[in-house]
């Protein structure tokens, strides 16, 4: 399978995570505030967050979660805030959420897990916690998980160069990858991939140097979408996936969100 | 009025030389790498091959300059760039075959809750033996970021620095890395 690049977008500032929502509206945090792009890449709106954001989820009732230190600010679709999660410990450095069913779940870089809450905030269980090394290895500080449609978590585990997926209750059901710096299948240096998302399979980002690739749930690789147009210094750069299989990429250097799209053969 | 000053002005500056040239007689001026402009540590350079100047100029058997892992920034990785030479073939134990280090000055060990089925499992150590060490850089290009964390930098021993007055490695040195600090702000 190869992919192509087919858009740039002028990521108007910091990108730390981004989100697809089912309309194909593109959602980025960074600095201190929410950028909303429409499906055509046109910035269409920009609202601020309290402190500098640093994920960005968009709930199936379109609401807006951004991920910030200690907190998770919750928006309507229009910008306006309806509630913020405050805990210091639980919500350390949230660079990660998603939406299992009716649950919450928060990337904590600052205890390397992922938090899974109730709809109203209520803390549940720990995710990827329960290990000899006290949690997931993210030597780069960022936790990055995305939710598939049956409702596994995908997290990437760089440290492991492997993706592993978790029920919602934190059971650790399997996981993809190895170490390789000589085939593509493999994930390179210390610690890859450092941002995963997932659709009909699993798309990662690596760093040093900069590398996009798609594998299968079994773990083969699809593709190798991407090595260019990064800044080789990029890392941390954020996935997201639309419905059409077009795959989004921060590059956290060039402040830039780059799109590919599969290519179809005749 | 202006004869003063320039006459002030001259006499300060033999006043600050003299003063220098006594810290330095004391040794309280030292030669230190700044790790901001030395090329092997320097962020944003990235595909560059590693620089061993403070091998090759060094004066001192062995070189004075030796790199440093500076544990509380090591992510204490597995896969460590700058301990294995990452592109060389994986083993059976799924890490690279090679060391990078051509003096073998780096040691690794697993450290805290060791878990002995899965060597992914465990957080390791990574020493820098410094009788060994020849300052050649490869780890300190390997560990800054991207790739790494940039825990490992390269530092002038002083007790292996014999304090030139004109550090040869600072006039090889194309990124004028090597500067002269008092003691106190030398790190």
């Amino acid at each position: 399978m190869q992919y192509r690049q087919v858009q740039t977008i002028d990521g108007k500032g910091a990108l730390r995570g981004i989100a697809v929502d089912s309309r194909g509206q593109l959602y980025a945090a960074g600095d201190s505030e929410i950028k909303l792009f429409d499906a055509a890449g046109r910035l269409k709106q920009r609202w601020p967050t309290s402190r500098p954001a640093l994920a960005v989820a968009v709930a199936r009732d379109g609401a807006v979660y951004a991920g910030e230190m200690g907190q998770i600010e919750i928006f309507d679709g229009a910008g306006k805030l309806l509630r913020t999660w405050r805990d210091e410990t639980l919500l350390g450095r949230v660079t990660a959420i998603g939406f299992s069913k009716d649950s919450v779940l928060a990337g904590d870089a600052a205890d390397r897990a992922i938090r899974r809450f109730d709809g109203s905030g209520e803390f549940l269980n720990n995710i990827g916690k329960d290990n000899p090394v006290n949690g997931l290895l993210i030597p780069n500080g960022v936790v990055d998980f995305a939710v598939a449609r049956n409702g596994a978590i995908y997290a990437a585990n760089p440290g492991k160069h492997r993706v592993e997926w978790y029920t919602p209750g934190g059971e650790l059901l399997g996981h993809i990858g190895r170490f390789d710096g000589i085939d593509p299948a493999g994930f390179t240096g210390c610690c890859n991939p450092t941002n995963v998302a997932v659709r009909d399979g699993i798309y990662t980002t690596e760093k040093a140097g900069p590398r996009v690739k798609a594998y299968d749930f079994s773990g083969n690789l699809l593709a190798v979408i991407a090595t260019h147009p990064f800044n080789p210094n990029c890392k941390n750069m954020s996935i997201a996936v639309d419905s059409h299989n077009r795959v989004y990429v921060v590059d956290t250097e060039k402040l830039a969100i780059f799109v590919f799209e599969p290519v179809t053969t005749v | 009025m202006s004869q003063d000053l320039t006459r002030r002005t001259v006499l300060a500056v033999l006043a600050g030389g003299a003063v220098f040239l006594v810290k330095k007689a004391n040794g309280q001026i030292v030669w230190q790498v700044n790790a901001a402009r030395c090329i092997n540590s320097r962020l944003g350079e990235v595909g560059v091959e590693a620089c061993n100047l403070c091998t090759t100029e060094c004066v001192v058997a062995l070189s004075a300059v030796r790199a440093v892992n500076e544990y509380s920034k090591c992510g204490r990785c597995n896969i460590c760039p700058a301990y294995f030479n990452i592109t060389s073939a994986v083993n059976e134990l799924g890490q690279p075959s090679e060391k990078l280090c051509p003096r073998d000055a780096i040691a690794r060990k697993p450290i805290g809750k060791v878990d002995p089925e899965d060597p992914a499992n465990n957080f390791y150590e990574y020493i820098i033996d410094e009788e060994k060490c020849d300052g050649c850089g490869k780890c300190v290009m390997k560990c800054k970021e991207p790739l790494g964390l940039g825990s490992i930098t390269l530092r002038v021993r002083y007790d292996k620095c014999v304090n030139c007055n004109r550090c040869s490695i600072s006039r090889a040195c194309p990124q004028n890395a090597l500067v002269q600090l008092p003691v106190g702000q030398a790190s």
